[in-house]
């Protein structure tokens, strides 16, 4: 072959290359359809309720699947696929009267089998679902009659009812269960306003609307929920109108975000609570008056105006407002001069050294913050050495030998809005891992007998009680530098309305509509 | 020739066979058990002993390596620990996606690079050889997420030309290619203009010159012909490392290639397609430079010589 016959081939070979490209890229067919579109950071990690982790991917499934009960956003419980609940005296017998006249996605109807089939895989063990302390003491799903059912308890359950509203207790199609009961359903077959129509991971996934929905038909045709990975990009394509929605707006984009007019920013609390733990069973936090001078040393003000650019509350008690439960108990003001003296009278007048490891990544300015409080020990006389390492490094090692750490930042949040999930598995002496979240090995007989007493308790009063001397315990022992709760920070065209920013940082699109 | 192409091809199986094996080895050399590893955060000691089981890890490791290699060849590489989906599912769920990207990227890269190149050799030491070779510096040191945002920025946001993020016409790949293929522009550029410096001086260019033929038609049928055999080479490896997935590219325009695949996969500690994605990126660079190889046997008759 000739060396020009070569370049011929070559180039045209580039022309089919091209035209490859072009054909490659086909157009997206436009219909006139109100849709919503919103952009994420993440995809949803599963199609299956039972299995979620995090809450972009609750956010995605609450359209496809719903629970018993529904939370409010201003934290209440109202009717769900259940519209009626009740419990008896001895709070060891939880009856639910279940809907009629729905049917799930696939044609299967809801009843009261369906609803035992779904508890009993959140009960299975070798189902292996995600969260299933929040079923806890329920020992037996009882079928009354074909739209009763009953769940049997040890002993009272204070928080069932809450519990009951969390997606990871969605109600599946029992269809759907029995071909997948140990591994995620791979196709989402719920009872909720919208189907799934296409999903093309990391990109897009669309879902329309359920013809056949039981409740008030949603107005959307189309919600598209979009990957956009980077908080810039995420804005820039709020700006240029690709999406209608984003989530977790960077705070410093907020002021800009606000001057234009056809974008709102919508500021609304989360519970989720961040704090640095200390390992209360090592020196020298093993001395309360350490952990208290740490407290008063750190300005949380400062954090909440500077770094977070006001998004955010300085936190006053260990779990944050919307909560039940949750009540102020009090704020370790920035005291510098107090927390030196503390420290002496600790035995440690000229400080001492010690590590932090920030969260990379994971919160609202996670790294910005643990460098804050770090130069705040310094200024105290505390040699705090940084240890950072990349998210999935991070908390696969604290979860794995929590040991190890002496100073960690983490957040949590409360998604049941019930005490009993933002305290017993933080503070409760028995929940040090593998059981819980206790990473500190922080153990109190008075908290512990108190977090029980409200868990085991059906009366609200009483709970609040319990968990309000609890509370006040906790922080005066001070087994965390307590710093501050997230908002969440939603940004969206002025034509959308009626869409949820839910304190549990879920986005609900189920009676939104466009205005144009 | 075809002896040389022969021993290529020996050559670059052999290549695929030693990867196979590095990264057969790469799951199994990691600190800690790979059985934990592979069972996800979380999981119960029955659930490790299940994947224990399922992974073939009690086997001795000669047997593992055959069964591994007999699942690959039937296009099983195992199932996604964070999604639950066939890892060979997830990749070519994103595998056009990228290919797509690197194509585009690497035609702005050819059509523009060699251009700059050749008329910067030519006219050495002029405004446009100066003012492009800097373009290119630029170019090679420019932060790519950066550089992204603002042209986002600038098309986008002000002048509302193209769309900034996702993969739906061809006209969202316009300013991911075009930032995607900035530095791989750069590098072809100054390697076709030095090239191009070399050629001109040579013999056969005088005599083509001395025969009198037109600048031009000795600039591009006996300069150039020969100028761009070394920058074919460079083309390949460019081409490969675009193939590689261009992660900050895919990250900043939201572009789901498998670049992003590969960074979630090792954020979630996800084996089964960090394993996956890094086999097929290993055999997309050795396949393109199979090509790049075979390529140059015609453009340049001296190699078969040697």
């Amino acid at each position: 072959m000739s060396k020009s016959r070569l370049i011929k081939m070559v180039l045209l070979s580039g022309l089919l290359v091209v035209s490859l490209v072009a054909a490659a890229c086909e157009e997206v067919v436009e219909l006139p359809v109100e849709r919503l579109t919103i952009g994420q950071g993440t995809d949803p990690l599963t199609m299956d309720p039972h299995h979620i982790v995090d809450s972009p991917t609750a956010s995605v499934l609450e359209h496809f699947y719903e629970p018993l009960l529904e939370l409010t956003p201003e934290g209440e419980l109202a009717p769900g696929l259940a519209t009626e609940w009740d419990v008896s005296a001895d709070g060891t017998e939880y009856t639910f009267t279940i809907r009629q006249g729905v049917k799930f996605h696939d044609g299967e109807p809801l009843n009261a089998e369906a609803v035992k089939v779904n508890l009993d895989r959140r009960l299975d063990p070798d189902a292996a679902t995600e969260m299933m302390y929040l079923l806890g003491p329920v020992t037996e799903v009882i079928v009354v009659d074909e739209y009763t059912v009953k769940l049997v308890t040890e002993g009272p359950f204070g928080p069932m009812f809450s519990h009951l509203s969390h997606s990871n207790n969605a109600m599946v199609s029992p269809k759907a269960l029995e071909a997948s009961w140990d591994a995620p359903v791979a196709e989402p077959v719920g009872t909720g306003p919208f189907v799934l129509e296409n999903w093309q991971p990391d990109h897009r996934l669309t879902m329309a609307r359920n013809k056949d929905y039981w409740g008030t038909a949603p107005q959307l045709d189309e919600i598209v929920w979009r990957v956009i990975p980077d908080d810039a990009s995420r804005v820039i394509a709020l700006e240029t109108g690709e999406v209608d929605v984003i989530v977790r707006i960077p705070p410093l984009d907020v002021p800009r975000l606000e001057a234009k007019a056809d974008i709102n920013i919508e500021v609304a609390p989360s519970v989720r609570t961040m704090f640095i733990g200390f390992n209360t069973l090592e020196e020298p936090f093993d001395d309360p008056l350490v952990r208290q001078a740490l407290n008063y040393a750190v300005d949380k003000e400062a954090i909440v105006e500077h770094i977070l650019g006001g998004i955010g509350r300085v936190s006053d008690a260990p779990i944050s407002p919307g909560i039940f439960g949750y009540q102020p108990i009090m704020t370790y003001e920035y005291n510098p001069d107090l927390a030196k003296e503390l420290l002496e009278d600790a035995g440690y007048p000229d400080g001492f050294s010690t590590t932090l490891r920030p969260a990379v990544g994971r919160y609202h300015m996670d790294v910005e913050v643990a460098t804050a409080v770090a130069a705040d020990l310094e200024a105290v006389g505390i040699d705090v050495t940084m240890e950072t390492m990349d998210w999935g490094t991070y908390i696969s090692g604290l979860l794995a030998n929590p040991e190890e750490a002496e100073m960690y930042q983490l957040a949590w949040g409360c998604i049941t809005v019930d005490a009993d999930y933002g305290l017993l598995p933080m503070f409760h002496s028995e929940e040090v891992r593998p059981a819980g979240f206790n990473l500190g090995f922080y153990a109190n007989a008075e908290v512990d007998a108190l977090l029980e007493t409200g868990r085991t308790t059906a009366d609200p009063a009483v709970r609040e009680a319990a968990y309000k001397e609890a509370m006040e315990i906790i922080v005066d022992e001070a087994p965390w530098l307590f710093l501050h709760s997230e908002s969440q920070v939603v940004g969206m065209g002025t034509h959308v309305k009626g869409l949820v920013v839910h304190v549990t940082e879920r986005l609900l699109a189920h009676n939104a509509w466009i205005d144009e | 020739m075809s002896q040389y192409i022969i021993r290529r091809l020996l050559i670059t199986i052999l290549l695929l066979l030693v990867i196979t094996v590095i990264i057969f080895a790469m799951v199994r050399l990691v600190p800690g058990d790979p059985a934990v590893l592979m069972a996800g955060q979380g999981a119960t000691q029955e659930q490790i002993e299940i994947t224990r089981a399922r992974l073939g890890l009690d086997k001795h490791p000669v047997e593992q390596y055959v069964i591994f290699m007999g699942n690959l060849l039937r296009g099983d590489m195992g199932v996604s620990t964070r999604t639950s989906k066939p890892v060979s599912e997830e990749i070519m769920g994103r595998l056009p996606n990228t290919v797509r990207l690197a194509g585009a990227a690497m035609l702005i890269a050819i059509v523009f690079g060699v251009s700059a190149g050749v008329v910067a050799g030519i006219k050495r030491n002029s405004v446009f050889d100066y003012s492009s070779m800097l373009l290119a510096l630029f170019g090679l040191s420019m932060p790519v997420f950066w550089l992204g945002l603002m042209l986002m920025l600038l098309f986008s946001v002000h002048l509302g030309w193209l769309p900034a993020t996702g993969a739906y016409t061809w006209r969202h790949l316009i300013l991911p290619a075009f930032t995607l293929g900035v530095a791989s522009t750069a590098i072809i550029a100054r390697m076709t203009r030095s090239s191009m410096l070399e050629v001109v001086r040579l013999d056969y260019v005088r005599t083509a010159r001395a025969k009198g033929l037109t600048e031009r038609l000795v600039i591009l049928r006996h300069a150039l012909k020969n100028a761009l055999i070394p920058v074919v080479t460079v083309i390949g490896l460019q081409m490969g490392i675009l193939l590689g997935g261009a992660v900050l590219t895919e990250i900043v325009f939201a572009w789901p290639g498998i670049g992003r695949l590969l960074v979630n996969a090792l954020l979630a500690r996800d084996y089964p397609v960090i394993q996956g994605v890094v086999l097929v990126i290993a055999a997309m660079f050795i396949l393109v430079n199979l090509v790049v190889d075979i390529i140059y046997v015609y453009l340049d008759p001296r190699i078969r010589y040697q």
